[in-house]
């Protein structure tokens, strides 16, 4: 049987690690929290929909996060389970997974939040053709309600990642009535349980939320209301943020952290910490040169992941080996050096592989500036080794579809945005139907059986070295090329306390306050 | 109203219906040229090929290119212009919320633009060659080769961050707090207008420039007329032609213009519309934008030759 408290073991290992960052999970203050005020929060994206099952960007959670609770809640720090709307859950057996849930929660429409309206989200989360996170509950066989405040989900095969993947869109629930009422309406005009209720909707201008006067919680929220203006344009963001007519902004670049640390100093507070994010580069493998492991290893002796770091970076994020940061729980810290900068080695690879001239690979990515800075620094460290890419950029969702799913192009520099479980990772990038797996050519059989351990041992210990088979193979059979961890670069005004960074990178709102 | 000017009317509106058509299908085409799909878009970072497919088909998307065009312009000329493909909402209500932020700069910049070429103009054509003429003139040429957008940049740098004067990013509603919209509408028009300003000051000094030296204007000398009633009552009526066509032309270009500059002060106007809609190939938010705004630009020719024929009554006999 597993509890909450066995997930929790194993993960205390993060002090002293690299990712055990000052700021990492902790309040910056320790004041008693004023109540009152409206933050105001320079947004740059637009929300992709405001209701968690049906939209798919993961810039949406900062506004998902204050509408919804999540059935289950993580650690900022360390992405280790806790409680949410379930105050605890077991699996009495593998194949069984029993949530309690916390009584006396009501949606913003007034209805009871209970393992009715979880049941019937669940099921909607699983059947709804507009469902963006099918692919991540597949397990779920049936749902049960056993009780008003438990509900049973019977499983097809073990799968211990369900708790986390419960953390994320699949388990922000939803009113069940408003959905019904409502429909394709509900995207817009959403109804959760969270600290604040969604007062406006101004397409790519202004999103408006208000406090939910009767949040179970009774000490949340401190503030009135949040008011999130859309703006796109980064720099103008942080102008906005600086000139005090905003409080707060988030996902900034690094080359930004300088110039808040040189316009706003004592004007703003700027926090830079480590999140499971990294830049990779995909690989089709289903098709040639790429289909050969040494061409592909070649490259991840090519890549020069320090230089990367300190040229597209500014040196602020941690060079990456395989998808879990150096220090995360589930990483193994034997490979930590497994590919180092090599051009010679990599270029031996190349002959080996009868590429003695070099070899030409089609090299996609996206058209933004800093992407194409970066596409340059790759393609820089490749050529010393002989590998001649041949850049094609565009929009993200476009070369994204393209690469994935037409199966266009050798390689793809994406950015990686992390998933609460790291059995999450290994599925949807190298699992045979993973998503993100272009080539949809089937892992090598040792890194199946170990997804099936990852996903079905309880114990975080056994589970620790279940990851370290995925990342050792993942390495071995150079199924992709891991660049580098990005850091979560936030700016606020002094004033605004009660921050905690998380390791997602995806800042919550709910805990602040406005100091005088 | 003259039956010259009842005819220019009718000319011009008759010319509304090919402009658009002509307009908006050449917008249409060329976002076709734009790589991307709205319903990957839709579909999200973790979509398989037959959602996407299943989306296309829903949004129509599917149906060859003429129909797609043909259906939105059957429904635009009707007064629909239909539905955003991202968000599902009415595009003309979208669009007519965001326009006045946008009016409110473009007709702010327009104001300064030609309240201070006016006498900026008059004072280069009337010291031809002089100390006043060439700095005037450099100026003005400063003003045509640096980009408004770098402008705004600096201007919020100055006086937003560094003076704190003005705001740096946002729109208020005029309606709401007139006084708030202005303030807030200041920095970008002035960046906005600083092409204009160099434009409509160039254009006036040569125009006057030509009149002042005109045979006419030395007769009127000859008749012993003051210098400032020749460049008032004579000189300035003659280029009132010219001038008016220039404003017209600052006007258009300045509306075209927002697009950058709502980015900047992250205006929520149809500029900043176009551009977000654009990236994800809205394309009926794109389209209606531009049916909007090329509607305005028809009225604004419109009024211009209207104008025309009471500066000038010649145009009525032609």
């Amino acid at each position: 049987m597993i509890t909450r408290r066995h997930a929790l073991l194993g993960l205390g290992a993060l002090a002293g690690s690299p990712l055990a960052h000052p700021l990492l999970g902790q309040p910056a203050f320790g004041q008693t929290a004023k109540k009152g005020g409206t933050l105001k929060i320079a947004a740059p994206f637009n929300p992709s929909t405001l209701d968690p099952l049906t939209g798919g960007t993961g810039s949406d959670h900062m506004l998902l996060y204050p509408l919804f609770d999540t059935l289950v809640d993580f650690e900022p720090a360390t992405l280790a389970a806790r409680p949410g709307l379930a105050t605890s859950w077991t699996f009495p057996d593998p194949k069984t997974l029993v949530f309690t849930l916390r009584e006396n929660v009501r949606f913003h429409d007034g209805e009871p939040f209970d393992a009715a309206a979880v049941k019937a989200h669940l099921e909607r989360a699983k059947t709804d053709p507009r469902s963006a996170v099918k692919s991540e509950l597949q397990s779920i066989e049936t749902i049960e309600v056993l009780a008003p405040n438990k509900v049973a989900l019977h499983l097809s095969r073990p799968d211990t990642a369900l708790p986390l993947i419960l953390a994320d869109r699949a388990g922000m629930i939803a009113s069940p009535k408003a959905v019904a009422e409502r429909g394709r309406r509900h995207d817009r005009e959403p109804v959760g349980t969270g600290p604040f209720k969604l007062e406006k909707w101004n397409d790519n201008d202004v999103v408006t939320m208000v406090r939910n006067p009767d949040y179970w919680d009774k000490d949340l929220p401190h503030l009135d209301g949040l008011t999130f203006r859309i703006i796109t344009d980064l720099n103008t963001a942080l102008r906005s943020v600086i000139a005090g007519e905003n409080q707060f902004t988030y996902r900034l670049n690094p080359q930004q952290k300088v110039v808040a640390d040189r316009m706003g100093a004592g004007k703003v507070v700027v926090s830079s910490t480590p999140t499971i994010a990294d830049y990779h580069l995909l690989f089709n493998y289903g098709k040639g040169p790429l289909d050969d492991v040494r061409v592909r290893q070649a490259i991840n002796f090519a890549l020069d992941r320090d230089g990367f770091n300190r040229a597209a970076l500014m040196g602020l994020g941690v060079p990456a080996q395989t998808m879990l940061p150096p220090g995360y729980w589930a990483h193994d810290p034997a490979l930590d050096n497994y590919y180092t900068h090599d051009p010679d080695k990599a270029r031996a690879l190349l002959k080996e592989a009868g590429h003695a001239d070099g070899v030409d690979i089609q090299f996609f990515g996206y058209s933004d500036q800093a992407s194409q800075q970066r596409h340059e620094i790759i393609m820089e460290q490749l050529r010393q080794a002989g590998i001649r890419a041949q850049m094609t950029v565009g929009s993200s969702a476009d070369m994204y579809q393209r690469f994935i799913v037409r199966g266009e192009g050798d390689m793809l520099l994406a950015l990686w945005t992390g998933r609460p479980d790291p059995s999450q990772a290994f599925a949807l990038v190298y699992g045979a139907n993973g998503f993100n797996n272009a080539g949809k050519v089937p892992p090598p059989p040792e890194m199946a059986q170990a997804q099936i351990e990852a996903q079905s041992v309880e114990d975080p210990a056994q589970r620790k070295v279940a990851f370290a088979k995925l990342e050792k193979a993942a390495l071995e059979f150079a199924l992709s090329g891991e660049l580098a961890f990005v850091p979560a670069i936030e700016i606020h005004a002094p004033n605004v306390r009660g921050y905690v960074p998380n390791l997602l990178g995806k800042p919550k709102f709910n805990t602040l306050y406005l100091a005088d | 109203m003259s039956r010259r000017t009842l005819k220019v009317v009718g000319w011009r509106l008759l010319q509304v219906v090919p402009v658009i058509v002509l307009a908006t299908f050449a917008v249409f085409g060329l976002l076709q040229l734009v790589p991307g799909d709205p319903a990957a878009v839709i579909a999200g970072e973790t979509a398989t090929a037959e959602r996407i497919a299943q989306i296309r088909e829903m949004l129509g998307l599917d149906l060859p290119l003429w129909q797609q065009y043909a259906q939105w312009l059957g429904g635009a000329v009707q007064g629909d212009l239909s539905t955003s493909l991202i968000t599902g909402l009415p595009v003309l209500d979208e669009v007519l919320r965001r326009l006045p932020n946008t009016l409110l700069i473009v007709f702010y910049a327009l104001l300064l633009a030609v309240g201070i070429s006016l006498p900026l103009g008059i004072l280069a054509a009337t010291h031809v060659d002089g100390r006043v003429d060439r700095f005037v003139t450099s100026i003005a040429s400063l003003g045509i080769t640096v980009p408004n957008f770098w402008v705004g940049m600096i201007l919020v740098g100055l006086f937003a961050l560094q003076f704190g004067w003005f705001p740096t990013t946002g729109a208020v509603s005029i309606t709401e707090d007139p006084g708030r919209a202005l303030w807030h509408a200041t920095l970008p028009a002035i960046a906005l207008a600083s092409s204009g300003i160099a434009e409509i000051t160039r254009q006036l000094r040569s125009a006057l420039i030509e009149v002042l030296s005109s045979q006419y204007v030395r007769t009127l000398h000859a008749k012993g007329l003051s210098q400032s009633l020749i460049l008032w009552k004579h000189g300035l009526k003659n280029v009132s032609l010219t001038l008016l066509t220039v404003i017209g032309l600052v006007f258009n270009r300045t509306l075209g213009a927002t697009v950058a500059i709502e980015a900047v002060f992250a205006i929520p106007g149809t500029g900043s519309l176009v551009v977000a809609s654009a990236t994800n190939k809205d394309f009926p938010v794109v389209q209606g934008v531009v049916f909007i705004l090329v509607m305005i630009v028809i009225l604004c020719n419109l009024l211009i030759d209207i104008l025309y024929s009471i500066l000038d009554p010649r145009m009525n006999k032609q």
